[in-house]
C-alpha cells in the first residue's frame, strides 16, 4: 500500500494545541508571494508545498561606455539589482498544527489567483472540509502513488545525494550516491501500513508490480496486541533494546550449528517466533518487538529483491513511515537485503522520502509551468537537512519532534546537465575529500570554516558601505553560517555528503539570503583595474622568450596568479608534476579546441590565464572560456570577464581576431561555487563543447582542480593546474604549503602522446 | 527450514505404553522385513523397511505338443495346464503414527524381527537425534543419520515417479475436494515448497541435482509461535481450527478500510489485504481470538503463496509442490495456500499437494540405505489392499477424521516385475489419462459403480471359492477378502479420494 493510512504515532491522542508558538514567518517564507498550494497528508504528518517568487539582490557589472572617462579609472561599474527567481517551499509538520498553520497561512495569503489546493495522502479527505473552510480554496485530489512517483523522479533528478546507503556499523552513518544521469529504471518499495513495490520505468510511466500485507501496519498491529505498547515509536524503541534470540528458532536451535549442506549458518532465522510456539515462558516485550521487526524487514527484503531480479533492476528505494527516519528500520531493512542479493542490490533511501507525495501533488498542479524543464537546486540556507534520528547518535531528535522541517529548491537560471567530456559519469564524484567519512579532516574544515567567518563578516559588511543596515544583516548571516556549522558538526550528512564545496555553497546561499550577492565585488574590481594595466608588458616580454622557455613562463603564470605575489613559485619537480609530458604534447598538432574553467579575478584571470588563451589561440586551438553565472568568493564572473576581454581584445590584436572570428568563446558555467560540479553545468556549455569538438579541458585553482575533480577522468586530455594554499591539504596530499600540482593526464586508450606521469618524480 | 523442528501437538502427553496395536496388521511382514528407516518428526514417527513377500500365483502351461498327439482324450481337450506357484515379491512398508508410541514400536518390532543381518537403521528428521539411544538400545541396530533434505526430495522423487495420482490441486468448493493430477512422464524440474516451522523453498532438477533456492522463517512455527502469543492457545491443531471459524476482515486492513473502495488505477479490489493486523494498530478494543488466528493464517499462507510464486518464476518451474506439517493434511491451509497461489500467479501456476507427503523424509532414508538394490531400476505399485489411502481431514466433511489421530496410517508398495512406461505411440504422454470417467469428479456415477462392485461381491466371492476346489479354507480366505473389499468400498463411499 502507499504511505496513506493512520500513521500517527506520537500525536493521536493529543489534544490540538491551538496556542503553540511558532515563529511562523521562518517557517512559512515568502507567503506573500506564494502560488500554488499543494498538501500531503499522512497520518501524523503534514506536508505543505507552494511555489513563490523571491526578489533578491544580485551584482551586476556594466561597462563604462569607451567615449566616457572612467572617474576613478575604474574598467566597470557595478550596480546592485533585484532580481525574482522562483523558490519551491516544502513543509513538514505535525497534524495537530495544521488548523494553526492554516490560519497563519489564511492572514499571509496575499495573492488571490490562487483557487484551487492539490491534495493527496490518507489524511486528505479528512482534513477537507477543513482545508476549503480556512483557506478558501478547493481541495483537489490527486492520485497518492503517482504523487509518490513524480515526486520521486524530481529529487532523484534535481537533487544531488538525495538517495543514500545506511551503513550501522560504518564511520559514517549515511553514505550518498552520486546522482545517475539516467534515474529511470528503478524499483520503488513503499512500507506504509502494507506494502507496494513499484517499477519506475520513465517520467510518466510506473506499475505497481507487487506488493505485501505484511508491512508498517502490521509491525505495529502485531506489535501493538503483543506488547500493549501502543505507539509506532516506542515500539521501535522496544525493538532496539531486544534481543530477537529468546524468541527466534534459529537454525543452531534445531540442527545444534549450520545445516552446511544447505548453506545455512547457525545463526539464521529458522523460524521467526518458533520458540514461543512450544516455550512456555513468559517473553519480554524488547524481545517480541524484536523479532517482530526482524521478521518484517526480512519479509519485505526478501521479496523486495526477488522483484528487483525478476524485472532486472539494480536500484531499490525504500521508503514509506516505517523507513521514515527510522535507523531502526533503515538497518534491518539494509541488512536484509544485503543478505538476499549477496550484496548486488544496495537498499536505498532517500534524504527527503517524506516530502515525495508533497512534491508530486505540487507537480501535478504545476503542469502548465513545466517545472520539470528547468533544474532545481536545494537551498541550504532554507533547508532543515537531513537529521540523525538514531537516539544514541543524536539526542537532539527527540526534542525535534513536533517541530517542523523545511526543504527549498530554487529554479536554477537554466538547465544544467553533465560536461560531455566525463569518462563515466554514473561514476563521477566531484569532491576529492568526503568529510562525511573522515572525521578527521571534517574536523579540521569545519574549524577552518569557522575561524573564517569573522572575515567574512567584515568583507560582507565592507561591500554595502553606503547601507547602514548592513552590519545588521552580516551579523544575521553570521548566526545562521554558524548555526549551520554547528548543525553539520553534529549531523554531517544532514545536506547529502560533507565536503568542502558544500560548505562553501552554504556560505553563498546564507550570503545571498540576507542580501550580500556578492561581497568580493569591490575587491575583484580594484584587482582587474590593476592586472588590466600589465597585461600588455606580460604579454610583451612572454613574446621575447624562445618557445620552450615560454611556454614554462605560461604556466608559472597560472600558478603564480594563483598566489599572493609574495609567494615564490615552488621549484621543480613540483609535487604533482607532468610538465614534460605537457611539453611533449605541445610540440605536436595543436588541439581543436580546448574548454577552459577559470578560477580568481585580477592578475589570475588577466596575466595567468589569457597569455596562456593567446599562446592556445596562436597555436590553432580555439578556446572556450568558463565562468561562473554568479558571484562566489573572488572569482571571475561571466558578466566581469565579458567586460575584461573586451578590454583586452582592444588592447592585443589576438584576442581580437579570436573573438571575431569566434575562435574564443566565453561560456557561463551554471554554477555559483568556488568549487566545480561537473555533472552540472549550463547546458549552452555542453552544447559548445560538444560541437566544437573539444579535445582538451583545462581546470585551474584549488577550488576546482583540488577539493573537486582532482580525481575526475575525462574522455580526452585534461590538464589541472593549482597551488595548495592550505597546509592541511598540502598535507593530505604528500606535500607542502604551496606546493604545486601539474597534473596532465591522457585517457587510457587515446592515440595521443604518452600518458603522463602523474606522481612525482 | 525444514519440517525438522519440534512440531509437537502431543508434547504434553505422557507416553501411553498399555495401547492397543493390532501390530501384525500394521506392522506386516516383520519376519522377512531387511531394511529400516525411520524419520522421526516433532510429532509424528514414520517406520519403512522391505520386506519379501510369497504369494501364489496362477500359472499356465502348454501341454507338450508331442504328449497331445499320444493322449488326446486324456487332456480332456484343455489347451493349458494350470497351476498355482508360491512366487517371492518385494514390497516396501511405511508406517507412520505418533511419537508417544515410538517406544511400544520397537518393542514390538524387537520381539518379531527375525532377519539378523540388518546392522543399521537410517534415520532422519528432527526428531533423530533425541530418539537415537532409545532406538539403538531397544533394536540393537546402529543409527544412521542422514540429511533431511535429501531424504525428502529422495522420497518426493520416488512417490512422484510411481504412485500415479500421487499429486493433487485442492479445491475447497469445487465438487471433490481434490482433484488429482496424472503422472508427468518427466517428473523434473519442480520447485518443492517444505513449510516446517520455517519454509525451504527447493528447486530439483534432476534425481540427485537439488537446491535450496529460498526459504522464510514466516512459517509453521511462526503460526503456531506468534499463534500461541496472541491466543494462549499452545496446540498447533486449535489453532488451525480457531483459524477456521474466524473472520481476518475485523482486524486486517483491507483496501477499502483506506480508500472507501477499490484503488483502481492500482488494479486493487476492496477486499484486498492492505496490511495485515493493520486494524490492531490504533483500534482500542479487544480481538477475538478466532480472528487474531485466521488474520495470522492467513497472512503467512499469502506470504509463503508469493515467495513460492516469485521463486517459480524466476526460475521457469511451473509445478510447485508444498508439503511440511503446515500443510500436511489441513485442508485449512491447503486453501490458503492454494488460494494465495492463484493470486499471485492469475491461474498460471498451481499449488499442488502430496497424498504421501508425510512419507516423503522416510523413503528418501530408506531409499538412501538400499541404494545397493537400486530401487529406483524398478517400477513400484502402491499396493491398495495393504494401504490405508489419503484421509479428508475436513472436520465438517469427515467426522471420523479426529478419532484417526492417534491410530496408525499405512502405505505399502509393491516391486512391480518390469519397469512400466509409456506407450511411445501416445500423442500427448503428459495429458493421457486412461480412464474415461473419473469416479472422485461424478458423484452419480460414482454411486452407480460403488453399488455395482458391491452387488456384484457375493459372485466374485463365489467365482474365488471354486477357483481352488481343493484347497479347504479358500471358504475362509474368501469371506476375509470379501470383509475387507467391503470395507474398502465403504470407505471410499466416504471418501472418494
Amino acid at each position: 500500500m502507499a504511505e496513506c493510512v493512520r500513521v500517527d504515532s506520537s500525536t493521536s491522542t493529543h489534544t490540538m494545541d491551538k496556542s503553540i508558538t511558532l515563529p511562523p514567518d521562518e517557517i512559512f517564507r515568502n507567503l506573500e508571494n506564494a502560488k500554488r498550494f499543494a498538501i500531503d497528508i499522512g497520518g501524523s504528518l503534514t506536508k505543505l508545498a507552494y511555489y513563490s517568487t523571491v526578489q533578491h539582490k544580485v551584482a551586476k557589472v556594466r561597462s563604462f561606455e569607451f567615449s566616457y572617462t572612467p572617474p576613478n579609472d575604474k574598467l566597470y561599474e557595478i550596480s546592485v539589482q533585484e532580481e525574482v527567481t522562483a523558490r519551491l517551499h516544502f513543509i513538514k509538520f505535525e497534524n495537530a498544527y495544521i488548523e494553526t498553520c492554516l490560519d497563519f497561512i489564511k492572514d499571509h495569503l496575499v495573492n488571490t489567483e490562487t483557487k484551487v489546493i492539490k491534495a493527496t495522502g490518507g489524511g486528505a479527505h479528512k482534513f477537507k472540509e477543513l482545508i476549503e473552510r480556512k483557506l478558501g480554496l478547493k481541495v483537489d485530489k490527486e492520485d497518492e502513488m503517482t504523487c509518490l512517483i513524480k515526486g520521486c523522479n524530481f529529487v532523484l533528478r534535481n537533487i544531488p545525494h538525495e538517495a543514500f546507503v545506511y551503513a550501522k556499523h560504518a564511520d559514517s552513518e549515511f553514505r550518498f550516491q552520486t546522482t545517475h544521469p539516467d534515474i529511470f529504471p528503478y524499483l520503488l518499495v513503499n512500507i506504509g501500513s502494507g506494502v507496494s513495490i513499484v517499477k519506475v520505468e520513465s517520467e510518466d510511466k510506473f506499475e505497481r508490480i507487487g506488493g505485501s500485507s505484511i508491512g508498517g501496519g502490521t509491525f505495529w498491529g502485531l506489535g501493538a496486541l503483543l506488547t500493549k505498547t501502543k505507539r509506532f515509536d516506542e515500539l521501535l524503541q522496544l525493538a532496539s533494546k531486544g534481543q530477537h534470540t529468546s524468541v527466534d528458532m534459529l537454525v543452531k536451535d534445531i540442527y545444534g550449528g549450520s545445516y552446511g549442506s544447505l548453506g545455512l549458518t547457525g545463526d539464521l532465522i529458522a523460524s521467526s517466533f518458533g520458540k514461543s510456539a512450544t516455550a512456555d515462558k513468559e517473553f519480554s516485550k524488547e524481545d517480541m518487538a524484536k523479532s517482530l521487526l526482524h521478521m518484517i524487514s526480512n519479509d519485505i527484503g526478501q521479496l523486495a529483491c526477488l522483484y528487483a531480479k525478476l524485472h532486472n533492476l539494480s536500484r531499490v528505494y525504500f521508503g514509506g513511515f516505517f523507513i521514515r527516519g527510522h535507523p531502526v528500520t533503515m538497518h534491518t531493512i539494509t541488512y536484509s537485503i544485503n543478505f538476499f542479493t549477496k550484496g548486488e542490490v544496495q537498499a536505498l533511501f532517500l534524504r527527503h522520502e517524506g516530502y515525495l507525495g508533497a512534491i508530486g501533488a505540487f507537480l501535478k498542479g504545476a503542469e502548465e509551468d513545466n517545472p520539470n524543464q528547468y533544474s532545481w537546486g536545494e537551498n541550504y540556507a532554507g533547508s532543515s537537512g537531513l537529521m540523525s534520528v538514531s537516539p544514541d547518535m543524536n539526542p537532539m531528535q527527540r526534542a525535534r519532534s513536533g517541530t517542523f522541517d523545511m526543504l527549498e529548491m530554487d529554479r536554477l537560471e537554466r538547465q544544467l546537465v553533465n560536461l560531455p567530456l566525463l569518462q563515466d559519469p554514473s561514476s563521477y564524484i566531484p569532491d576529492t575529500v568526503d568529510l562525511t567519512e573522515d572525521a578527521l579532516a571534517r574536523e579540521y574544515w569545519l574549524y577552518c570554516f569557522e575561524e573564517a567567518l569573522d572575515g567574512v563578516v567584515k568583507r560582507a559588511v565592507a561591500s554595502q558601505p553606503d547601507i547602514p543596515e548592513a552590519t545588521e544583516r552580516a551579523e544575521k548571516f553570521r548566526q545562521k553560517y554558524r548555526h549551520k556549522l554547528q548543525t553539520l558538526r553534529h549531523q554531517p550528512f544532514a545536506y547529502g555528503s560533507l565536503t568542502v564545496r558544500s560548505l562553501l555553497d552554504t556560505r553563498e546561499h546564507c550570503l545571498n539570503e540576507f542580501n550580500f550577492p556578492d561581497p568580493y565585488s569591490k575587491i575583484k574590481q580594484r584587482e582587474n583595474d590593476v592586472a588590466l594595466k600589465y597585461y600588455q608588458k606580460a604579454v610583451k616580454s612572454l613574446e621575447e622568450l624562445s618557445w620552450e622557455q615560454r611556454q614554462f613562463a605560461l604556466v608559472r603564470g597560472v600558478l603564480a596568479g594563483n598566489l599572493t605575489p609574495s609567494v615564490p613559485c615552488e621549484q621543480r619537480p613540483w609535487l604533482v608534476d607532468s610538465y614534460d609530458q605537457w611539453l611533449e604534447r605541445l610540440k605536436g598538432p595543436p588541439h581543436k579546441c580546448a574548454l577552459f574553467f577559470v578560477d580568481n579575478s585580477g592578475v589570475d584571470i588577466i596575466l595567468g590565464v589569457m597569455p596562456f588563451v593567446r599562446e592556445l589561440l596562436s597555436r590553432g586551438t580555439e578556446v572556450v572560456l568558463a565562468s561562473n553565472s554568479g558571484p562566489a568568493l573572488n572569482d571571475v564572473t561571466n558578466g566581469e570577464l565579458q567586460i575584461l576581454t573586451e578590454r583586452i581584445a582592444a588592447m592585443d590584436p589576438v584576442i581580437q581576431a579570436g573573438l571575431r572570428e569566434d575562435r574564443l568563446t566565453l561560456v557561463q558555467s551554471g554554477s555559483s561555487s568556488p568549487c566545480l560540479d561537473l555533472s552540472r553545468l549550463d547546458k549552452v556549455l555542453a552544447m559548445v563543447v560538444r560541437e566544437r569538438q573539444t579535445d582538451l579541458v583545462i581546470i585551474e585553482g584549488m577550488g576546482r582542480a583540488i577539493h573537486t575533480n582532482y580525481y575526475a577522468m575525462l574522455s580526452c586530455e585534461s590538464l589541472k593546474m593549482a597551488v595548495i594554499k592550505n597546509s592541511w591539504l598540502a598535507d593530505r596530499l604528500g606535500g607542502k604549503l604551496f606546493s604545486v600540482v601539474f597534473k596532465y593526464e591522457v585517457p587510457a586508450g587515446k592515440p595521443s602522446q604518452d600518458s603522463a606521469a602523474l606522481t612525482p618524480s | 527450514m525444514l519440517l525438522s523442528s519440534t512440531v509437537d501437538s502431543t508434547s504434553t502427553h505422557t507416553m501411553d505404553k498399555s495401547i492397543t496395536l493390532p501390530p501384525d496388521e500394521i506392522f506386516r511382514n516383520l519376519e522377512n522385513a531387511k531394511r529400516f528407516a525411520i524419520d522421526i518428526g516433532g510429532s509424528l514417527t514414520k517406520l519403512a523397511y522391505y520386506s519379501t513377500v510369497q504369494h501364489k500365483v496362477a500359472k499356465v502351461r502348454s501341454f507338450d505338443v508331442l504328449f497331445v498327439s499320444v493322449s488326446q482324450e486324456a487332456a480332456s481337450d484343455k489347451l493349458y495346464e494350470i497351476s498355482v506357484q508360491e512366487e517371492v515379491t518385494a514390497r516396501l512398508h511405511f508406517i507412520k503414527f505418533e511419537n508417544a508410541y515410538i517406544e511400544t514400536c520397537l518393542d514390538f518390532i524387537k520381539d518379531h524381527l527375525v532377519n539378523t543381518e540388518t546392522k543399521v537403521i537410517k534415520a532422519t528428521g528432527g526428531g533423530a537425534h533425541k530418539f537415537k539411544e532409545l532406538i539403538e538400545r531397544k533394536l540393537g541396530l546402529k543409527v544412521d543419520k542422514e540429511d533431511e533434505m535429501t531424504c525428502l526430495i529422495k522420497g518426493c522423487n520416488f512417490v512422484l515417479r510411481n504412485i500415479p495420482h500421487e499429486a493433487f490441486v485442492y479445491a475447497k468448493h469445487a465438487d471433490s475436494e481434490f482433484r488429482f493430477q496424472t503422472t508427468h512422464p518427466d517428473i523434473f524440474p519442480y520447485l518443492l515448497v517444505n513449510i516446517g516451522s520455517g519454509v525451504s523453498i527447493v528447486k530439483v532438477e534432476s534425481e540427485d541435482k537439488f537446491e535450496r533456492i529460498g526459504g522464510s522463517s514466516i512459517g509453521g512455527g511462526t503460526f503456531w509461535g506468534l499463534g500461541a502469543l496472541l491466543t494462549k492457545t499452545k496446540r498447533f491443531d486449535e489453532l488451525l481450527q480457531l483459524a477456521s471459524k474466524g473472520q481476518h476482515t475485523s482486524v486486517d486492513m483491507l483496501v477499502k478500510d483506506i480508500y472507501g473502495g477499490s484503488y483502481g488505477s492500482l488494479g486493487l479490489t476492496g477486499d484486498l489485504i492492505a496490511s495485515s493486523f493493520g486494524k490492531s494498530a490504533t483500534a482500542d478494543k479487544e480481538f477475538s481470538k478466532e480472528d487474531m488466528a485466521k488474520s495470522l493464517l492467513h497472512m503467512i499462507s499469502n506470504d509463503i503463496g508469493q515467495l513460492a510464486c516469485l521463486y517459480a518464476k524466476l526460475h521457469n518451474l511451473s509445478r510447485v509442490y508444498f508439503g511440511g506439517f503446515f500443510i500436511r493434511g489441513h485442508p485449512v491451509t491447503m486453501h490458503t495456500i492454494t488460494y494465495s497461489i492463484n493470486f499471485f500467479t492469475k491461474g498460471e501456476v498451481q499449488a499442488l499437494f502430496l497424498r504421501h507427503e508425510g512419507y516423503l523424509g522416510a523413503i528418501g532414508a530408506f531409499l538412501k540405505g538400499a541404494e545397493e538394490d537400486n530401487p529406483n531400476q524398478y517400477s513400484w505399485g502402491e499396493n491398495y489392499a495393504g494401504s490405508s489411502g489419503l484421509m479428508s481431514v475436513s472436520p465438517d466433511m469427515n467426522p471420523m477424521q479426529r478419532a484417526r489421530s492417534g491410530t496408525f496410517d499405512m502405505l505399502e508398495m509393491d516391486r512391480l516385475e518390469r519397469q512400466l512406461v509409456n506407450l511411445p505411440l501416445l500423442q500427448d504422454p503428459s495429458s493421457y489419462i486412461p480412464d474415461t470417467v473419473d469416479l472422485t469428479e461424478d458423484a452419480l456415477a460414482r454411486e452407480y459403480w460403488l453399488y455395482c462392485f458391491e452387488e456384484a461381491l457375493d459372485g466374485v466371492v463365489k467365482r474365488a471359492v471354486a477357483s481352488q476346489p481343493d484347497i479347504p479354507e479358500a471358504t475362509e480366505r474368501a469371506e476375509k477378502f470379501r470383509q475387507k473389499y467391503r470395507h474398502k468400498l465403504q470407505t471410499l463411499r466416504h471418501q472418494p479420494l
